[in-house]
């Protein structure tokens, strides 16, 4: 039977290497996503993501078991990249960022079960116009969503990653949403 | 009817309410098509924002990992080098240094902020006045009593 995440988790506190390379193959896909979708830059999603193990390799004598490892886990990897958007927005209002994924990131990646080429189209940009509308979120309302569509998680495990209330999170996805389906109902 | 339930249709909808809670809800949304019809919005929503967010692009990720374990290794290694003996005893005597320093600063600031300055000291030794401070110190109370004598004078001429 496989390990649980925890119990690799106190491995990596007592520097087995082989637990934590395991750790990082159950998790390198989900973090880097998140990192991505939450940054909307490979390179950063990449940079961020690692550091957010790095972080895991150093303070996994601090998980003492009380919330699941992925909640743990995702509460350091949302930290980082909230982090990294407050110390880069000064910069991104100088810089336009070439290397913006947003752009490619709907028409090109997932084509809708659509036959009608029309409604495709229109479906197509509905995404596209929700997906830039989810960019413009509030970070941690953006984090909230995020948290909830893509990681399919919990208001309760949302609150522990966001160190906030499950009413905070509850408000939080209420207005991320409220914004998004004003986007849909405009089109 | 109660208010809208507007925070709790997300959870409704992913059944994480309590019975009591999404018996409530349940209850309003059959008196209220407004929060029928959100509902439905939001459920429609929720299944079209993982398309619309997308995937990010496509990595290596055994060049992930390799990149993770050179960035680990240098980790480590900036912190090694603070744990090692020599820059240890350095930081030590360095330290120490810094505190004998700050001790002998302290003294001679201590030494240099004596309330009596060498001007005073020269001119005390020629009226001979420090040999008696305290009679020195209550000339000020002197000079308050010649006040007070004037003020009597005032008042009494004031009357007159």
């Amino acid at each position: 039977m496989e390990p649980a995440d925890e119990a690799l988790c106190e491995r990596v506190a007592r520097r087995d290497e082989a637990a934590f390379d395991l750790l990082v193959s159950r998790y390198q896909e989900r973090a880097y996503r998140l990192a991505w979708s939450i940054l909307r830059n490979a390179e950063d999603a990449r940079d961020v993501s690692q550091e957010a193990f790095i972080r895991l390799h150093e303070m996994a004598g601090s998980f003492r078991g009380r919330s699941k490892f992925s909640t743990w886990f995702y509460r350091i990897l949302v930290n980082l990249c909230l982090d990294h958007k407050r110390k880069h927005k000064w910069w991104k209002l100088w810089v336009r960022d070439d290397d913006d994924d947003r752009a490619e990131t709907i028409l090109d990646r997932q084509p809708a079960p659509v036959n009608d080429p029309v409604d495709k189209l229109s479906r197509d940009e509905t995404l596209k116009a929700l997906g830039s509308a989810v960019d413009r979120l509030a970070p941690r309302q953006r984090a909230a969503v995020l948290l909830r569509v893509q990681e399919d998680m919990a208001t309760y495990d949302i609150a522990r990653v966001l160190k906030c209330s499950e009413a905070t999170v509850r408000v939080h996805l209420h207005r991320a949403l409220a914004t998004l389906k004003k986007t849909v109902e405009k089109r | 009817m109660a208010r809208h339930p507007d925070d709790d249709l997300v959870p409704y909808l992913r059944g994480e309410l309590s019975p009591a809670e999404r018996e409530r809800v349940a209850r309003h949304l059959e008196e209220c098509p407004d929060c029928r019809q959100d509902t439905e919005l939001l459920r429609d929503l929720l299944g079209n924002l993982a398309h619309a967010i997308g995937q990010p692009p496509a990595v290596s990720w055994a060049r992930y990992r390799a990149e993770l374990r050179d960035k680990l290794d240098a980790r480590r290694q900036r912190i090694g080098w603070w744990r090692r003996p020599m820059p240890l005893a350095l930081s030590a005597s360095l330290a120490g240094v810094l505190l004998l320093l700050a001790v002998w600063g302290g003294r001679e600031l201590s030494r240099s902020s004596d309330p009596i300055g060498p001007d005073e000291v020269v001119m005390g030794q020629e009226f001979g006045l420090l040999q008696d401070l305290r009679t020195v110190e209550r000339l000020d109370l002197l000079e308050d009593l010649e006040v007070l004598r004037n003020l009597d004078g005032l008042a009494s001429e004031h009357q007159g």
